[in-house]
């Protein structure tokens, strides 16, 4: 514990009023960082000092503040969810930085989730690509006693580690061409390996690539940035899959 | 006020089966003509839409998330109980419904609790189905384990992130119905105000959270599936956005509101660091399945852990609880910390924590096992103190972390106003004083899936209910009203933050009405109270307009919440002068310290009605019948 | 009739990379054949001739050209879609941005190296194709290969392809849906071994610069590489 040693540091911020006001990058000094904070909660003193100054403070999303809403989403010094591996920015502590240290924080600059206000994203379009299959139909009360669908263990294993993702969006704000393969990939993976979720294998992969191709995400080149920064370690296995699951219905289905 | 409860006839394992035969049905071409507002998207208020959406019904869901998928449930860690008794263990729906009864301090309705229990195998069912991905054994059944507070394995769980699953079970079984055309989703709508019309809850205000416009709905019934509010301590394990808001606003409208004192106190928290903290981390309490909780037996010791030898060490729980020792239920395990922290034998640098030592455990199991069973809570521990678990003991204090009371409901989950359902952690009805260990996601999901489908049907089917629209006047007065909040919360340009009063407030629960409650300490924040509250109207700032994304107006719409409801809180932690589950009264106590029920005068829900602006809250009673369960003395020694 | 599925494959994200995955191992798969071919000429002018004119001579290998041509079109359509497409969602405006150990110089090069390939495609067919061939593949090969020009422009192509192989390969499996724990690992490997030996253009063009052939003759030997 080191909390008697509070340090300073620069902050460089994108500002943007709205969605269609041109932004840029500010500067603050932040004061009495101690490095037991998390850098959201440094974002917290910078905010409250501009509101005791009567200006606008720093719009930017969290809420579990625990790594597992999926909210909270900003490049720190180019780094999607800051430096540390396998978290969330809500996660980072200021001990990974030092005295006078100038740390750049931007939103995801993605086409498909357009800036609402300074660091506020709109990632809506994850929710319309998951209207678009990623579910099982069942309706409540319809469904047979849970142990009567036996699920191989290690099938159970991978389906959940594809689920474990959190929707943040980091995979999209990493990859070089904006794509959403990785979350995509990720729940139809999810739902192939199930056995509950085979009568809709090829219909859910058909229409959720298609409602991702329309949302305006990239393709993928296979530069895996996306699985590099996954705070949830979601692997590109998944986007295999879902390449096979697309191929496969393309041909094989009805559809 | 008037409390009916609607509990049904018969013998209680028939209840809910009678009932259901009783409620009205309404025709299937018929359900699309009713407009369902369902407020919130966490585990109750995203199955019951996907639910009611499934039945036909016109179904509206709002969040004040970006996406209906980040609801607090999303942050449960441990799992969900059922009665399954796969592991044959003798377990049955009988023994959950005692277990759930028993560990809330009877101070639950029985009746409720039972229904919860029998739908608890219906909830494991339907998740399984529609790809929940729960642990599974080798040969592919589902896998439990044990939990807090029962001598049984029937927790079902989805690694450390059974909420998140659940959640989005439920969430995706919403956007089936979004893509279906009978949900639509409003997200970043905070619901600002509820509407009613001839005595009946017809329509909500929302805010939409980037335009700040003020938005009207109409609808035949309002579901507030809104959480709790345990934010109101500041500090707390809830995310940022969790509120006491929709709530309140229905308790002015005439909603009652039940023991707002039963508040649970997590032990296994993360202690906070400094005055920056903004949220306080839970580690599941498997933890305290191989660790041992401790401290120096000297006051303000301030040698390290290592160099404080085994004799000078007082491993208070097991010293206190022979028979539980380390696995004693969450308030007592609470209440035993807080006890040896004020007392003066706190660890760490502020004193406010105790020792959660895994030494011994690594000993008999070695440190591979250990980091198998709970790696990723090292590694959590780790990242937000630096501190190796592994090496030197874990420190933790308890933290707020859920809140049992909530919107009084009767048997169909209807609050005192007619056509306003409240579901999940919003109620009150199943968890009494203490809420047990993965009970909360059973009841999210009994009420949303399961319960609210067939009563809200019911209510429907009974009425008559004349036209209504979002023109109608009752709206735009609403909307009047809350601009006139704004204005005047924006007019006020003062030096405080919101954040700051909030902690401010935060500090007032924390300390007077906390973990150990007396007479004095609450009277004493009856009079702070007021005061902060009365300093925000005076002195709070939120820069920027109010038609715009202003996350400062959000958060002190909240906060002004938050230090009207705070007082009623109080003013119920007052009134109930007993010891029972979460709520512990130091009159009322053993001569061991232990907590002390008084089934006498307080075997009953207080439920508190609001008279209006400045006047005192009234108190009503329902008296809680236990047929079914013999009352006992809680006792874990 | 239904061709939707056919649709699909020029349409969709998936559809096109699957297009470009199986003409690239098509391309790929030429690539090794051609490099055997080349290592005939160490068998001698009389043995690589022959190969070249039983191959001029037999009918099919003109279908065979226009398929390869094919192939070759729908790889850089296909590639030149998705990369085009990739440019206009592209994340954008990053002040600072720092990759995070995914990609490598193989995969960040890819447009690069295609565009140098297709330079260099060109380069050749005008060196080797389009010209007159009277003297004999033979003498027109080797004789080339003594031109320090040609040889740099030479070894420059080899090696944007041995790098475009080095993403292009296991990339490609990665799209049609190959990754297992098991494989994917033998996979990068295969993918990285035909990259390297894609450098064997450039080590039998080197070989004739140096004039190695011309010393082993003088000193009596025969170089058989392939018995």
């Amino acid at each position: 514990m080191n909390s008697s040693k509070h340090f300073s540091v620069i902050v460089r911020v994108w500002r943007q009023a709205g969605p269609v006001e041109p932004g840029k990058m500010v500067s603050y000094k932040v004061a009495n960082v101690s490095p037991d904070m998390s850098f959201l909660e440094m974002l917290d003193i910078l905010n409250d000092s501009l509101l005791k100054k009567n200006e606008a403070p720093v719009a930017f999303e969290s809420d579990c503040r625990e790594g597992i809403c999926g909210t909270c989403g900003l490049v720190v010094n180019g780094d999607v969810h800051g430096p540390d591996e396998h978290s969330t920015v809500c996660q980072l502590h200021m001990r990974r930085f030092r005295d006078g240290d100038v740390i750049t924080v931007e939103p995801w600059r993605v086409k498909a989730f357009p800036v609402l206000k300074d660091l506020v994203v709109d990632r809506s379009a994850l929710d319309r690509m998951m209207a678009a299959g990623g579910f099982i139909s069942v309706n409540t009360g319809a469904a047979p006693e849970a142990n009567s669908i036996p699920v191989e263990k290690d099938k159970a294993e991978e389906a959940m580690d594809a689920a474990a993702c959190i929707g943040c969006g980091a995979c999209v704000a990493s990859c070089p061409n904006g794509a959403a393969m990785l979350f995509t990939g990720a729940k139809i993976s999810q739902l192939a390996l199930l056995p509950q979720g085979g009568p809709e294998r090829a219909a859910r992969a058909l229409s959720m690539v298609a409602a991702m191709d329309k949302e305006g995400f990239g393709n993928c080149t296979n530069e895996y940035e996306c699985e590099a920064v996954c705070p949830k370690q979601v692997k590109v296995a998944n986007i295999a899959r879902m390449n096979r699951e697309f191929l496969l219905a393309n041909l094989f289905s009805k559809r | 006020m008037k409390l009916d409860a609607q509990i049904p006839a018969g013998p209680i394992e028939k209840k809910w089966d009678a009932h259901k035969f009783n409620l009205k049905l309404v025709n299937p071409n018929n359900r699309r003509k009713f407009d369902v507002l369902v407020v919130g998207s966490g585990l109750a208020g995203a199955s019951a839409a996907a639910s009611l959406g499934e039945l036909g019904y016109n179904v509206k869901v709002f969040t004040l998330h970006d996406s209906p998928r980040r609801a607090h449930s999303i942050a449960a860690q441990g799992g969900i109980n059922a009665a399954k008794n796969y592991p044959n263990d003798g377990d049955s729906v009988w023994r959950l419904f005692h277990d759930t009864v028993k560990g809330g301090d009877y101070r639950a309705r029985e009746a409720n609790v039972y229904r919860l229990a029998q739908l608890s195998n219906q909830i494991i069912d339907h998740c399984a189905a529609i790809g929940v991905p729960f642990a599974r054994e080798y040969g592919g059944l589902l896998s439990n384990r044990s939990f807090g507070g029962a001598q049984l394995s029937r927790t079902f769980y989805a690694r450390g992130q059974t909420g998140q699953q659940l959640l989005l079970g439920a969430y995706s079984a919403m956007m089936r119905q979004v893509a279906a055309g009978t949900v639509t989703v409003f997200p970043r709508r905070e619901m600002v105000d509820l509407v009613i019309k001839n005595g009946r809850a017809r329509g909500i205000t929302t805010r939409n959270l980037v335009t700040g416009d003020l938005e009207a709905h109409s609808g035949h019934a309002v579901l507030l599936c809104t959480g709790g509010y345990a934010n109101v301590f500041y500090l707390s394990t809830n995310a940022a956005s969790c509120n006491v808001s929709a709530a309140w606003t229905a308790y002015k409208k005439g909603a009652g509101f039940a023991n707002p004192c039963f508040t649970q106190i997590h032990p296994t928290c993360i202690p906070r660091s400094g005055e920056h903290q903004s949220k306080l981390t839970l580690m599941s309490e498997s933890l305290r399945n191989d660790a041992r909780v401790w401290v120096p037996k000297t006051r303000a010791d301030k040698r390290t852990p290592h160099q404080i030898p085994e004799e000078e060490r007082d491993y208070f729980l097991e010293r206190r609880y022979p028979a539980f020792g380390n696995l004693v239920p969450r308030d007592i395990a609470s209440r035993a910390a807080k006890t040896v922290v004020d007392a003066g034998f706190g660890v760490g640098p502020t004193g406010q924590s105790v020792y959660l030592d895994f030494r011994d455990a690594i000993k008999r199991k070695g440190e591979a096992k250990i980091k198998d069973e709970y790696g990723n809570l090292f590694d959590m521990y780790y990242q937000i103190t630096d501190e190796n678990g592994y090496k030197t003991p874990m420190r933790i204090y308890p933290a707020p972390h859920y809140t049992m009371g909530g919107l009084w409901v009767d048997y169909n989950l209807m609050t005192t106003i007619p056509g306003l359902f409240a579901l999940g952690e919003a109620n009150f009805s199943d968890h009494g004083a203490n809420r047990l260990g993965a009970s909360a996601l059973m009841q999210g999901l009994a009420d949303g899936f399961f319960i609210a489908p067939s009563t809200v049907g019911g209510y429907l089917a009974a009425n008559k209910f004349e036209a209504a629209s979002a023109l109608d006047p009752e709206f735009s007065e609403s909307a009047k009203q809350v601009q006139a909040k704004i204005n005047r919360l924006i007019s006020i340009k003062g030096d405080k933050t919101p954040s700051e009063l909030h902690r401010q407030l935060g500090n007032v629960m924390w300390n007077d009405a906390g973990m150990g409650r007396t007479e004095a300490s609450l009277k004493k924040a009856l009079k702070k109270i007021p005061e902060i509250r009365e300093e925000f109207w005076k002195n709070v700032t939120i820069a920027g307009a109010d038609k715009d994304f202003n996350q400062t107006l959000e958060k002190a719409m909240k906060v002004a919440d938050f230090l009207e409801f705070a007082e009623l809180f109080v003013r119920d932690a007052l009134e109930r002068k007993e010891s029972c589950g979460g709520h512990f009264r130091e009159e009322s106590c053993t001569a061991e310290g232990e907590a002390r029920r008084d089934d006498a005068n307080f075997s009953h829900a207080a439920v508190w009605g609001y008279q209006g602006e400045g006047k005192e809250a009234v108190l009503n009673k329902e008296p809680l019948e236990f047929e079914n369960i013999k009352m006992a003395e809680r006792s874990y020694k | 009739m239904d061709i939707t599925f056919v649709k699909r494959l020029i349409t969709t994200s998936i559809g096109r990379k699957a297009v470009m995955a199986v003409s690239g191992l098509l391309l790929g798969g030429f690539m090794l054949v051609h490099l055997a071919e080349n290592l005939l000429l160490f068998k001698g002018e009389a043995s690589y001739n022959a190969w070249v004119d039983l191959l001029l001579s037999n009918p099919v290998t003109p279908l065979l050209e226009v398929g390869l041509l094919g192939v070759f079109i729908a790889h850089i359509i296909t590639g030149a879609w998705v990369r085009l497409e990739d440019f206009l969602n592209a994340p954008r405006g990053y002040e600072a941005r720092k990759w995070q150990g995914g990609r490598t110089i193989g995969s960040a090069t890819m447009l690069y190296t295609a565009a140098g390939i297709l330079a260099y495609l060109a380069y050749h067919l005008l060196t080797f194709r389009f010209v007159d061939h009277s003297m004999g593949f033979y003498q027109m090969v080797t004789s080339a290969f003594r031109s320090p020009v040609f040889v740099t422009i030479y070894i420059a192509g080899s090696l944007a392809l041995a790098l475009h192989l080095s993403h292009g390969m296991q990339s490609a499996f990665q799209t049609l849906g190959v990754n297992h724990p098991k494989y994917t690992p033998l996979i990068k490997a295969g993918g990285l071994l035909v990259a390297v030996t894609m450098t064997g253009f450039a080590l039998i063009s080197l070989y004739y610069l140096a004039g190695i052939d011309l010393k082993a003759a003088e000193a009596g030997y025969q170089v058989v590489v392939i018995q």
